[in-house]
């Protein structure tokens, strides 16, 4: 978690430059995946990957956002989905030919943020009282009932067909390029790679932070943190509300990106319970590891199990047993996508219970490593 | 003047009358002490100061105001809910209802300067010892959520002054060396002590320790009675719950009695010791 960064001899020590420090051996592995990152679009010569990776991004936004509900802050929430309903009708509807208005891509990108922080206090407010379970239960309501009230309230909204037609971003052309983003995936990929770092540095800012702070320790013991003269309400409030606000983001660009936004982008099994499983599997708390989880999920999800009744059939057919080919597994495992995408969870959860890179708590946490009397002292309290 | 104290305070829980109508003050700079036996509300006293349990009736004062039931609204709540429990208080006084029953919550306590420890120990277990500490301090920062997100100097010289203190304070309760490491992994008396830490760091005028001894072995029990001397010779007030009757005759100067949510005696160790109520709540009526 936190480096000793404050010891005195560090403060004594004359500063590093900032590219000495950029250049350090263990940011090294970093520099080259983002250098990586930023070639990706050059060495991928027919698009098709990087439209893959400009929408991938989506789910990093995601899963980074409710990391801080959840694993920050220890707050079950389940209806994450609303919230990046809300970023992206809120987007739509002020950027598109629905009540023509065209407000431009940069600012909604904020705007729409902010508003999904507000529906973040709204939502976050009646809830306060509630945790775990409980808390599940009534986030979980929210989830089903913004997608909802979106669907029905066809007047602003279009209805189960949705919006249709939503803005695009533009910048200045330069260097020969329109500035029209259009369906070029390029500009996009660019785009989210920019946003991403973006809330990197915010949340990991907020992590290191007096309200960072305040929300572990809410999530460790609440009774505890009031004691200690946090304020339960507004701490909690903030989580929700900065968690919301990143799916803001999220929503705003998805919207833009797909060109369309309807109702059905938006239901529990298509987002809630995804990004939950991201950040449970990649590793509550951890940033790294939230990232890992939801690129891995959107890459079986988007991949591999799309790809793998087409890899069965040309395997069966590779071996030229007529039993297997009459059996036709191929059709068998299309329809039970859920079934195997399910499986893959468990088994991943069953070989690392802490998730893939997990926090330095949950570490602690799930491979113990401490005397038994510690744990038993902290058990009963 | 007493830096708290109760006037008639007393908390049914339904049937159950855990405290009865308890007058106890706490002058500023002693070390008072609480005792008597198990269930004799002496936690529950503990939780209506700290604003976990709210009074069923009485009055709380600390440092000369009112913190149950609250007077002055208008420095206590924003402008509109102030405006409404004034309104709500008039009419209730005005039907002989008695005041609004509104209590600070525990944050707002403790920022008023209440600490307290808890008696099953209640760290924040997958934090460090060190902020753990630093969590203390929150009540003391002023850093926003803007300064937080968007790490301004400002928040990163707050950040460096926390950690500094928070430091401090880990050497104060001889705990420096293990500041990096997680407090569910420290031993039982090290946690009780950054529990005390974590406390400190709220910078309270009156901290509430409730058996910090509890556990403790004679060699623990001795340092721990010289913190709570350097504690108070920093000019805290110290309130503490104890069971064990060598700390609590050696280091405090006043004793209070519970015994059925009931005060039964107050005074010096001396007094107190010899009270034939006392010594009957213990051990029972002789025949």
């Amino acid at each position: 978690m936190s480096q000793p960064t404050g010891s005195p001899a560090a403060g004594r020590t004359p500063k590093p430059s900032w590219l000495g420090r950029v250049g350090r051996a263990q940011n090294i592995p970093y520099l080259l995946l983002g250098i990586g990152l930023l070639l990706f679009p050059i060495l991928d010569s027919n698009r098709s990957q990087v439209d893959v990776a400009a929408f991938a991004g989506v789910w990093v936004l995601l899963a980074l956002g409710l990391n801080i509900v959840v694993g920050y802050a220890g707050l079950l929430d389940l209806g994450y989905a609303a919230f990046f309903a809300i970023g992206s009708y809120s987007f739509a509807i002020l950027a598109s030919g629905q009540f023509n208005i065209h407000i431009s891509f940069w600012i909604l990108l904020f705007t729409s943020a902010f508003i999904a922080a507000i529906f973040g206090v709204l939502l976050g407010a009646p809830t306060l009282r509630l945790r775990g379970d409980y808390l599940a239960i009534v986030t979980l309501g929210f989830g089903e009932i913004v997608p909802r009230v979106f669907r029905n309230a066809s007047v602003f909204t279009g209805g189960v067909n949705g919006i249709v037609g939503v803005d695009q971003p533009k910048l200045p052309a330069v260097f020969g390029w329109s500035g029209n983003f259009g369906f070029n995936p390029i500009p996009y990929y660019y785009l989210i790679i920019g946003v991403i770092v973006l809330s990197l540095f915010l949340i990991n800012n907020l992590r290191n932070s007096r309200l960072g702070r305040a929300w572990m320790a809410i999530r460790e013991d609440e009774v505890a943190a009031a004691a200690t003269g946090i304020n339960t309400v507004t701490t909690k409030l903030l989580a929700f509300a900065l968690g919301a606000s990143f799916s803001g983001f999220a929503g705003t660009y998805y919207a833009s990106k797909l060109f369309i936004v309807s109702p059905e982008s938006f239901s529990f099994q298509a987002v809630s319970v995804v990004v939950l499983v991201m950040v449970v599997l990649g590793g509550m708390g951890s940033m790294r590891g939230v990232i890992v989880g939801a690129l891995l999920i959107y890459f079986i999800q988007s991949y591999v199990l799309i790809q793998l009744p087409g890899w069965i059939v040309s395997a069966t057919s590779a071996l030229n047993i007529d039993f297997l080919t009459k059996l036709d597994i191929g059709s068998y495992v299309q329809r039970s996508n859920f079934l195997i995408f399910g499986i893959i969870l468990a088994g991943i959860m069953l070989l690392r219970p802490q998730g893939l890179l997990p926090s330095a708590q949950r570490k602690v946490e799930l491979e113990g490593g401490t005397s038994d009397e510690a744990v038993a002292d902290l058990g009963s309290a | 003047m007493p830096i708290l104290e109760t006037r008639g305070l007393t908390k049914r829980f339904g049937g159950l009358v855990a405290v009865n109508s308890v007058d106890i003050s706490v002058e500023q700079g002693e070390i008072f002490a609480m005792i008597g036996p198990n269930g004799a509300g002496k936690t529950t006293l503990f939780n209506l100061v700290a604003g976990l349990y709210k009074p069923t009736s009485g009055q709380i004062l600390f440092n000369g105001r009112s913190i149950y039931p609250v007077r002055d609204f208008w420095r206590t709540y924003s402008p509109p809910f102030a405006a409404y429990y004034m309104v709500l208080d008039r009419i209730r006084r005005g039907l002989g209802l008695g005041p609004m029953p509104l209590g600070l919550k525990p944050h707002a306590v403790t920022a008023l300067g209440v600490a307290r420890t808890f008696q099953n120990i209640r760290l924040f277990a997958y934090m460090t010892a060190l902020e753990n500490v630093m969590v203390g301090e929150h009540p003391r920062m002023h850093a926003k959520v803007w300064d937080s997100l968007l790490r301004t100097p400002f928040a990163r010289r707050e950040e460096r002054q926390v950690r500094e203190r928070a430091r401090e304070l880990l050497r104060f309760v001889g705990l420096e060396r293990q500041a990096d490491q997680y407090a569910r992994n420290l031993p039982y008396g090290f946690q009780r002590r950054l529990e005390i830490a974590r406390a400190l760091a709220t910078a309270p005028k009156l901290l509430m320790l409730d058996e910090p001894a509890a556990g403790f072995n004679p060699q623990e029990k001795n340092e721990l009675m010289q913190l709570i001397q350097d504690i108070r010779s920093q000019g805290i007030t110290v309130f503490l719950i104890e069971h064990d009757m060598k700390v609590v005759m050696e280091v405090s100067e006043r004793i209070v009695v519970l015994d059925y949510g009931e005060k039964i005696a107050e005074g010096p160790p001396q007094k107190v010791r010899t009270d034939p109520r006392v010594i009957e709540a213990y051990l029972g009526k002789s025949a």
